[in-house]
């Protein structure tokens, strides 16, 4: 049996968590305290078996009123392919206009994640 | 030189300004200004392209631009008139402006004004960092402008002093972009930033975070070369053997924001030290008749959506000034902080509604409550699992329990 | 050869820029070497900028004459510069009878210097001039002015070169060798040739005499810190305020000055340096100078220090010695045609005119000036900032260019007229801190958060600028380290 600390990133109240786990073949969870929604404790068990995270980022527009569009992932990617998504994203260049929610790379680095624009960029020509 | 007459001026196109702006029309108030000094509205929101916004107001994880332009929309679909590109240079007690923009500079004549002017950063001339003055030295926010909003990077090796979530939030994007980030240094023994923003911002990227550790000189005369860092003691003065050399060729600061009052005071409006922003009431009005104050610029907040819930209560309070409802009796109930409270707003209230009271403690604690009491009466109660000064805490008064109150007393309860 | 000079002067400090304005009024060629890529980026931009009055010297002395004189020119070459002066007027307070005593010395002095309008004031007369003054008896003198020393400093080489003077900034000179009557200057990895050369380089005039075989002056750099305050606290401080001198007194006779732009400054402090370059601000005197800021203006809050900054004065006496040694201002007989000015520390601000007349005599000794009819001393433009009109003269302005209109230093509220005069101005000096010098934007307290990314993106549109492009004082000293994603053809 081992005991784990972790604090909880799904909302800005940043829970402490003490889990209490098996380590075999497959992780088993036998006790979450700290917790203060289902949603926090869902996350912890993903966090103890596959970690995920959104990221953020920008990509530069031609011909728009900003020079960057910023973006996100629309869904959790696993941490350990964080910078297999960003190299994709440093590659990319777009062209005004851009809309909120606009794909700009589907799937990136094979995820199962969009890379969505999160501003309007206006074209200017 | 031109002059014209408002209703209501609103000082600030941020998540304050806006929300308030929106929340006035809402409540039925035609004649509404905004001004805002940026091309854009959404203030700050504009270059915190990370996600964490709006969990509250829209059950969502958004970005910054993304949960500004959810403002922005309703604003625009109201109709609500702005001034763009615009800076108010003056405002007096009785609430004439001055404002200037390239289409002139014209006086503006408000019956009410919301101050919704939000804060700026904490500079190394305000903590007066020792050492010479090279290039390469930024505050967090300024660096999160040229890096997300101007497509600038800043340098190639970076520490941050000072643990803001401004910070935090630039040590992980700095670190996707391929920049080395070498550490976080903290004065403070507990983390300033939001606890999952260390979690995922600098433990997820293996960068380290010293507390109770502090910049202590700056070394190259050209470009930044290093910076001295070293232990402190709980008096916080340096422990000098634990001195040592950082080489780096940039340093973050992300050491504390200061509410953006210089127009407040110019009007008269009186500043609680505690929060460096105005001294209000449970309307969110100032010392000055017709001032309101909301947002960043009235108390530096966590989380913008608190920022919004604010923002919107107090147009609707202007509103009701406006509309002549009779002003509440001079007698105000004092609203004081006690043990282990920083501070406390608003810092007067009426007893006759319903109130909100916001409130940061000043250390880390576990299974605490906070107490509101008047004369040793229990007026409210709030048991919190962990109660940290980054984060703020609201708790609800009835304004059946507080209407005969002669002062409310805020505590914390261990 | 190209670059052939009557006069080449080294140094664009205040004194090297007043001699080479003053010889831009006669027929004669003028070139100014600076290494640094500004002018005003040593002790002239870094010093209390006072114009004093002239009682602190002993008469006849170069320090006692010049001051006088130079205290007296100032007014009208501020008209015509346009640079803000304001003559506030210094107490000297004596807080006992002893220190009384040398309040009379002082005033006897003064007079002996032909320092105008001196009284020695009583508490009545002290309290009217500065409230809460204290002291038994006070030293008055009106004559003691305020200026921006830098602004000074630029607006002299602004004008020289408006009359034809060359200014090679970022020119350093390596070399110097005196070939029959001319001197041959490498500066820059470009060759001069002058036939009267003027040493004027301030901590490193001792440097400059050595490359001509003169090796019996040192420069001893001592280092004066200081701390800026919030302009919060413009109007607590009507007239300058400094204590009575006094053997027996510890302490590092830290004062508060105020500023033309409505600062006031704590300081400075006084320690000996071997790096003529070192500016750096330490922690024991920030500690030090917070603490008797607090003690001098007790409503002074922990938010009021908006920033730090140190000079270095020219000093030729060494740290065991201590105390001043006169000017330096000569002919040299066995170097024909240098003229050398060294230790020029205070009053160096103040005497600088004056300076200016004394050196241009010497160079008539050796070359007749014939004045040019051409001349113009006006400087054009505007005297202060816009933030400093009424709101009538501002809804002008505006009206006649839209750049008024954009404030882009909100702190200061400087326009984007201003940033973009900073950036065009008339001796191509394109560093970040020589648009902060010229302007005053960034200079607030949001020291530049606000507007440097401002600044940066009218220096991207108007000017063309790239990340690599920008500087903050010289070459070494990028801002940036290029764009976040670099340019690359579309996808």
């Amino acid at each position: 049996m081992l005991k784990k600390n972790l604090v909880c990133i799904v909302c800005p109240n940043g829970c402490d968590v003490e889990v209490l786990l098996e380590e075999g073949q497959k992780t088993e969870i036998l006790a979450i305290d700290g917790c203060t929604c289902d949603k926090g404790k869902e996350w912890v068990a993903q966090e103890l078996t596959r970690p995920m995270r959104t990221i953020a980022s920008g990509i530069p527009v031609e011909d728009g009123d900003f020079k960057l569009v910023s973006v996100r992932t629309d869904a959790p990617i696993p941490l350990g392919k964080i910078f297999e998504v960003m190299a994709v994203i440093k590659e990319k260049r777009v062209t005004a206009p851009v809309a909120i929610g606009d794909i700009l790379i589907p799937s990136p680095a094979g995820t199962d994640c969009n890379i969505i624009a999160t501003r309007n960029v206006a074209f200017t020509g | 030189m031109q002059t014209i007459e408002r209703d209501l001026v609103i000082i600030g196109g941020g998540p304050a300004g806006l929300a308030a702006a929106v929340s006035a029309r809402k409540n039925g108030l035609d004649d509404i200004l905004l001004i805002e000094r940026d091309r854009i509205l959404g203030g700050i929101l504009n270059q915190c392209i990370h996600d964490g916004f709006g969990l509250h107001t829209f059950k969502q994880a958004l970005t910054g631009p993304e949960y500004a332009q959810r403002f922005i929309d309703e604003f625009n679909r109201l109709g609500i008139d702005a001034l763009l590109d615009t800076i108010v240079l003056s405002l007096d007690s009785n609430r004439t402006l001055t404002v200037s923009s390239k289409k002139g500079f014209i006086r503006i004549m408000a019956r009410a004004v919301i101050l919704a002017m939000g804060c700026r950063e904490r500079t190394a001339g305000a903590i007066s960092l020792p050492g010479t003055r090279p290039s390469g030295v930024y505050t967090a926010g300024a660096a999160q402008n040229f890096v997300n909003l101007q497509n600038i990077m800043i340098g190639k090796h970076v520490v941050i002093l000072g643990s803001g979530d401004i910070g935090l939030i630039m040590a992980r994007r700095m670190t996707l972009e391929g920049v080395k980030v070498e550490a976080v240094f903290e004065l403070l023994p507990t983390p300033s930033g939001l606890a999952r923003n260390v979690r995922q911002c600098l433990d997820d990227y293996g960068i380290p975070l010293f507390l109770s550790t502090s910049v202590f000189e700056l070394h190259g005369k050209d470009r930044l070369t290093g910076v001295t860092v070293a232990r402190v003691d709980d008096r916080f003065q340096m422990i000098p053997e634990t001195r040592r050399l950082v080489p780096c060729d940039t340093l973050l600061l992300s050491v504390g924001l200061i509410p953006e009052n210089e127009l407040s005071l110019s009007a008269g409006v009186r500043l609680e030290p505690a929060t460096s922003g105005a001294s209000v009431d449970d309307r969110f009005m100032t010392n000055v008749p017709g001032v309101f104050s909301c947002g960043n610029v009235l108390h530096v907040h966590d989380l913008v959506d608190h920022v919004s819930e604010e923002a919107g209560l107090v147009g609707r309070c202007a509103v009701r000034y406006l509309k002549g409802e009779p002003a509440p009796e001079e007698a105000f109930i004092p609203v004081v902080p006690k043990a282990d409270i920083r501070y406390v707003l608003p810092q007067t209230i009426s007893g006759k509604e319903d109130v909100t009271i916001s409130l940061r403690v000043t250390r880390p604690m576990r299974n605490a409550a906070v107490l509101v009491t008047d004369r040793d009466r229990k007026v409210a109660r709030k048991k919190l699992v962990r109660l940290h000064p980054a984060e703020m805490i609201r708790i609800k008064v009835k304004a059946k329990d507080i209407e005969t109150a002669e002062k409310l007393e805020v505590s914390v309860q261990c | 050869m190209e670059n052939h000079y009557d006069v080449v002067v080294i140094g664009a400090g205040v004194v090297g820029n007043a001699i080479a304005r003053e010889l831009s009024k006669y027929a004669v060629s003028v070139a100014v070497l600076e290494k640094e890529l500004d002018v005003a980026m040593g002790t002239s931009s870094r010093n209390s900028g006072v114009i004093h009055s002239g009682i602190h010297y002993k008469p006849g002395t170069l320090r006692a004459r010049l001051n006088v004189q130079g205290n007296a020119l100032m007014a009208g070459l501020c008209q015509d510069l346009k640079v803000k002066i304001d003559y506030i007027g210094k107490l000297t307070v004596a807080q006992d009878e002893e220190e009384v005593k040398s309040l009379y010395t002082l005033k006897d002095q003064g007079e002996a210097n032909g320092v105008p309008g001196l009284e020695i004031l009583d508490p009545g007369a002290m309290e009217k001039i500065q409230p809460r003054v204290g002291g038994i008896k006070a030293l008055h003198s009106p004559s003691t002015g305020i200026i921006c020393p830098y602004s000074l400093t630029i607006a002299l080489a602004e004008n020289a070169r408006a009359n034809g003077c060359r200014f090679y900034l970022g020119h350093e000179v390596t070399s110097i060798q005196k070939t029959g009557d001319r001197f041959d200057i490498r500066a820059g990895n470009k060759s001069f040739s002058a036939k009267i050369l003027i040493n004027s380089a301030g901590l490193y005039s001792d440097h400059v005499a050595r490359m001509l075989g003169i090796d019996e002056y040192r420069i001893y750099p001592c280092r004066g810190e200081y701390l800026i305050l919030d302009k919060r606290l413009k109007g607590t401080l009507n007239v300058l305020v400094y204590p009575a001198p006094h053997h027996g007194k510890a302490g590092l006779g830290i004062h508060l000055t105020n500023t033309v732009s409505g600062n006031i400054l704590i300081g400075p402090s006084n320690e000996y340096q071997e790096d003529p370059e070192d500016y750096a601000c330490t922690a024991d005197i920030m500690a030090q100078l917070r603490r008797e800021g607090h003690v001098l203006l007790p409503e002074l809050k922990t938010t009021d220090f908006i920033r730090s900054f140190s000079g270095l004065r020219a000093k030729q006496t060494p740290p065991e010695i201590g105390g001043f040694k006169d000017f330096v201002i000569e002919s040299r007989e066995d170097v024909k045609g240098l003229i050398n000015l060294i230790g020029i520390e205070s009053p160096g601000l103040t005497s600088s005119p004056a300076i200016a007349l004394m050196v241009r005599d010497m160079v008539t000794s050796l070359l007749p000036l014939t004045p040019k009819k051409e001349f113009n001393g006006a400087r054009s433009g505007m005297t202060g900032h816009f933030y400093e009109l009424s709101d009538e003269e501002k809804a002008d302005l505006v009206a006649q260019d839209p750049d008024y209109g954009e404030v882009v230093c909100r702190c200061e509220q400087i326009t984007k007229k201003e940033v973009l005069d900073a950036i065009q101005n008339p001796l191509g000096a394109r560093t970040i801190n020589g648009i902060k010098y010229r302007s005053r934007a960034m200079m607030g307290r949001c020291q530049g958060g606000f507007c440097l990314p401002r600044i940066v993106q009218i220096l991207e549109k108007e000017f063309g600028y790239r990340p690599e492009d920008y500087y903050l004082k010289n070459l070494h000293s990028p801002l940036f380290s290029g764009n976040m994603r670099p340019d690359k053809t579309r996808v």
